[in-house]
């Protein structure tokens, strides 16, 4: 499976070498445990892509717990009287019902309706935000918040953030002495001063991500190293989140959707409605940022659906080409894998949006055998996103398992 | 479109200068309830300083059209024949251009006469391809143009394409050499440098943060002479004129509030419901149209309802005026040397060469008052004295150390002694004089940058760019507020173009809607 695993999900750039990659605050402890000596670049920062085998690693998400360092994300933090409104202005959720002390997943677009990127939103307080995203966002924040009174800093280097997840993850904490036994999903709390624990994640299942300032982290991952002794903590690289994430139905920019202000090409842009995210789109509120483009896009309806395909065997359908009734290409798969959890064989799709509602799919995977290219047309039947998500994930207070 | 058609709508207008009353007068006209609010005590924006006297001194490029939109012929509001233009030479032999002819002031015929009368009718010929497209909405390019809703576009578009196909083919392929190089080339690739030659030079770079030698300004020059470039002036004064459009904008049905002062938008489910005054009154209206510029504008409806990208282009829309207003009352009227009497109240254009203009441009670059300025002058007798305005074309907003007394003397005195030259008793006969910033000309009238056509005359901010891409078609994305000022297309000088095509642009999309 790791060849499948580093092959066969969505693609990111491997770098030639590490040279001129940023070390991240838990840099030495990632090396002192890395064997794979797998590393990329993950927005100019030196990240695991596995530190062993990924099997194991991705295992460990799922019946463990697993600590992936997460500091190379993009953080923004937002504040000032204006700072509600300005991101109400960027985002397409109404952060009006965001209670402070609470995160939320959101999206934000171009004025064309065309998302920009996705993250998570912490409201830290009435006039207080961060965001958290992949791409990096200071110029256009500063754009959105034009003509408002807030302000913007970049503290993508002032914070240090982990991913704890698994489901012995919150077993973990408790044994470090950060037991957040009432901490309810999406929700976020301060144990301890200068610490904060936000119980969100990418893996879809029981987790936490922990928020320090760079001067603690060796300390908090120390701390967490230790209590884990017993409840399986293992370190892991992206490859095995990778995973988790497709079987647990999350995007990722990149792969499912091109941000738009890094496309090229305009038509390669989505609206949140073709990526299957329109519940994430309140219309209703006042102005945002694209909504008149999106309230024509919702008229129109999508050109294109992202879907989960449910493909027939166990050959995984990474970039394979999505045909209607065996000869009309209609799409194709974005990111694919053996979901080992759920043990489907899956793949996010980009297809026609018509072709989304047809039956008679089939993805046209290509496997190379001991050098030579098998070509299989194999039945794929679109599914409900997210074909692993626990109940675990979401109980509060969470299991001890 | 009935002439009726919007019987139901009601409307304001901000700003009662040529384009807000033009835009009153056009929706008036075909039935729509309209208010002009102005925050001046009386009308005319940039041609009377927004009520205060005068800052305009010509009419030019006043298009049939816009005056017909307010029911007027040319002679009722006192334009009189064209103004022949005087280009003053530094050896006396002043340059008297008159209906598209040059010649000595003595009568004796000019050695270039030829050539500019063939660059002229060039720059005609050139003219009516692009006429076309001041009278309408720029077209919409990409999207939409292949469907029903896109035909008169494409149809715009063809014409556009047939009239440059309809040149001769020598003349298209100079056409598309030249559109977009710089005046200075054109004009002296046709004669030599001199006084002639700049008053061409002088029409591409009127009122812009530029000097002939700019790319693009060539289009700005064919653009001066949609209308054939003949200058007027009306009978008793722009203020005369501006009174008079106001009348005859109320006669078509607009009613016109001065000293109200737009203080905001009264916006509900997206779309504008009204507009809210300085006094806290609200004039609930289903259209606004401003005719202030896009950034005053923005402000004014608040960034709240525009996209991020909306604000940057906005933001971004280069409007620094560089020119200022000169006004010396004199206690008689002067004797210009080598002029007949009759040629004293023509516009004088002091630019003595291409290249002369280009060096006044220059020092603005850097916040320098040029030592040489160029400068429109008009001088008329006014009761036992005269009064002599001049529009100067290259003065930099913001000079280092600031407008002190001492750097307007300095202007007013190199005007001065520019003109004494040809009129030696000038600087004795000077009883006054004021001169006129262009941030003074900003807090007068809200100009952007106090610039005269509310943003730069460039290739890029002008047609589909103008103010912004996006905006070009008067509507700015927050339904029902539309902009109808010398920012928007076609832009500029006193066309009235930019109001009535807005103002039909908004009717269209309110009788759809």
């Amino acid at each position: 499976m790791n060849r499948m695993a580093r092959e066969t999900v969505s693609p990111r750039p491997r770098p030639a070498s590490r040279a001129g990659l940023i070390g991240t605050p838990f840099e030495a402890r990632l090396r002192a445990l890395s064997t794979a000596e797998d590393w990329m670049d993950w927005a100019g920062c030196l990240s695991p892509r596995a530190l062993g085998a990924v099997e194991t690693e991705y295992f460990a998400i799922r019946n463990q717990s697993t600590l992936f360092d997460v500091s190379p994300m993009r953080k923004y933090r937002v504040t000032g009287p204006d700072a509600a409104r300005v991101m109400d202005r960027l985002v397409t959720r109404d952060v009006s019902r965001l209670a402070p002390g609470r995160v939320a997943y959101v999206l934000w677009c171009d004025e064309d309706g065309m998302v920009i990127d996705d993250g998570t939103l912490f409201r830290l307080g009435a006039d207080d935000f961060r965001l958290c995203c992949q791409e990096r966002q200071l110029a256009w924040l500063n754009d959105i918040a034009w003509g408002f009174d807030a302000t913007i800093a970049d503290e993508t280097d002032d914070v240090a953030a982990l991913a704890l997840q698994g489901p012995t993850s919150h077993a973990v904490l408790e044994a470090a002495g950060l037991g957040l036994p009432a901490l309810r999903p999406f929700g976020m709390a301060e144990p301890e001063p200068g610490l904060t624990v936000s119980r969100t994640g990418f893996t879809g299942d029981l987790g936490y991500e922990l928020w320090v300032r760079p001067e603690g982290a060796l300390a908090l991952w120390d701390r967490l190293w230790a209590a884990g002794v017993d409840l399986g903590l293992r370190a892991i690289g992206y490859a095995a989140v990778d995973i988790a994430r497709i079987e647990a139905g999350f995007i990722a920019a990149g792969a499912e959707f091109q941000p738009i202000h890094r496309a090229l090409r305009p038509s390669r842009g989505r609206t949140p409605f073709e990526l299957g995210l329109g519940h994430l789109v309140d219309l209703a509120k006042p102005h945002f940022n694209g909504r008149r483009a999106l309230v024509r896009h919702a008229k129109d309806g999508p050109r294109r659906s992202l879907v989960m395909l449910d493909i027939e065997g166990t050959k995984p359908a990474a970039g394979a080409m999505i045909y209607r009734r065996g000869r009309h290409e209609v799409g194709h798969a974005t990111s694919a894998v053996w979901a080992p959890t759920a043990k489907r064989n899956i793949a996010f799709a980009e297809i026609e949006a018509r072709a989304a509602l047809s039956a008679g799919l089939r993805a046209e995977i290509y496997t190379l055998k001991e050098g030579r290219w098998e070509r299989t047309m194999t039945r794929a039947t679109v599914t409900d996103r997210g074909v692993f998500r626990p109940p675990r994930a979401r109980a509060t207070p969470p299991g001890r398992f | 479109m009935a002439f009726d058609s919007a019987r139901n709508l009601s409307a304001v207008v901000i700003g009662a200068g040529l384009n807000g009353l033009t835009a009153a007068a056009t929706l008036a006209g075909r039935g729509a309830r309209v208010t002009v609010v102005e925050k001046g005590e009386g009308p005319g924006g940039l041609m009377t300083g927004a009520g205060t006297g005068e800052l305009g001194q010509f009419v030019w490029n006043l298009h049939p059209d816009a005056l017909s939109e307010f029911g007027v012929s040319p002679a009722d509001l006192g334009l009189g024949p064209a103004l022949p233009t005087v280009a003053l030479s530094p050896d006396g032999r002043h340059v008297v251009i008159e209906g598209g002819a040059a010649r000595f002031a003595d009568g004796a015929a000019h050695p270039d006469a030829a050539a500019y009368r063939a660059l002229r009718w060039r720059v005609a010929r050139f003219a009516a391809v692009l006429a076309p497209l001041v009278r309408m909405a720029p077209p919409r390019l990409g999207v939409g143009l292949m469907n029903r809703a896109g035909l008169p576009e494409l149809l715009g578009l063809a014409r556009l394409g047939l009239d440059i196909r309809r040149l001769a083919r020598d003349d298209r392929r100079e056409f598309l050499r030249v559109i977009l190089s710089n005046a200075a080339d054109l004009v002296l690739d046709a004669m030599p440098d001199g006084p002639l030659a700049a008053s061409l030079a002088f029409d591409a770079v009127l009122g812009s943060r530029t000097g002939p030698r700019a790319p693009g300004t060539v289009l700005t020059l064919i653009y001066r002479h949609l209308q054939g470039g003949e200058r007027y002036r009306p009978e008793g004064g722009m203020a005369v004129l501006a009174g008079r459009l106001a009348r005859a904008a109320e006669a078509r049905g607009a009613a016109i509030r001065y000293g109200a002062e737009a203080a905001g938008l009264v916006v509900e489910g997206d779309r504008v419901r009204g507009l809210r005054l300085a006094s806290g009154e609200v004039i609930g209206a289903g259209l606004v149209l401003s005719s202030l510029g896009a950034l005053p504008t923005l402000r004014l409806a608040g960034a709240t309802h525009f996209d991020a990208e909306a604000c940057r282009r906005i933001r971004q829309v280069r409007a620094e005026g560089t020119a200022g207003r000169l006004d010396l009352c004199l206690s008689a009227m002067p004797r210009l040397e080598g002029l007949p009497a009759t040629l004293h109240r023509a516009r004088l254009l002091l630019a003595p060469s291409v290249a002369a203009l280009e060096a006044a441009f220059d020092p603005v670059k850097y916040g320098a008052v040029p030592g040489a300025p160029a400068a429109e002058i008009l001088i008329e007798p006014e009761g036992a004295g005269a009064r002599l305005s001049a529009i100067v074309q290259h003065l930099p907003r913001a000079p280092d150390g600031g407008w002190t007394t001492e750097a307007r003397e300095g202007v007013i005195g190199s005007v001065v002694a520019a003109l004494a030259v040809h009129a030696p008793g000038l600087p004795d006969l000077v009883r006054e004089a004021r001169l006129t910033t262009p941030a003074e000309i900003e807090a007068a009238t809200g100009a952007p940058g106090g610039h005269w056509h509310h943003a730069e005359f460039a290739a890029d901010q002008l047609l589909t760019l103008r103010p912004v891409n996006g905006m070009a078609r008067y509507a700015t994305g927050l339904p029902g507020l539309w902009l109808c000022g010398a920012a928007a297309h076609p832009g500029g000088d006193v066309t009235g173009l930019p109001g009535r095509n807005a103002a039909l642009a908004a009717l269209g999309a309110g009788v759809r809607a």
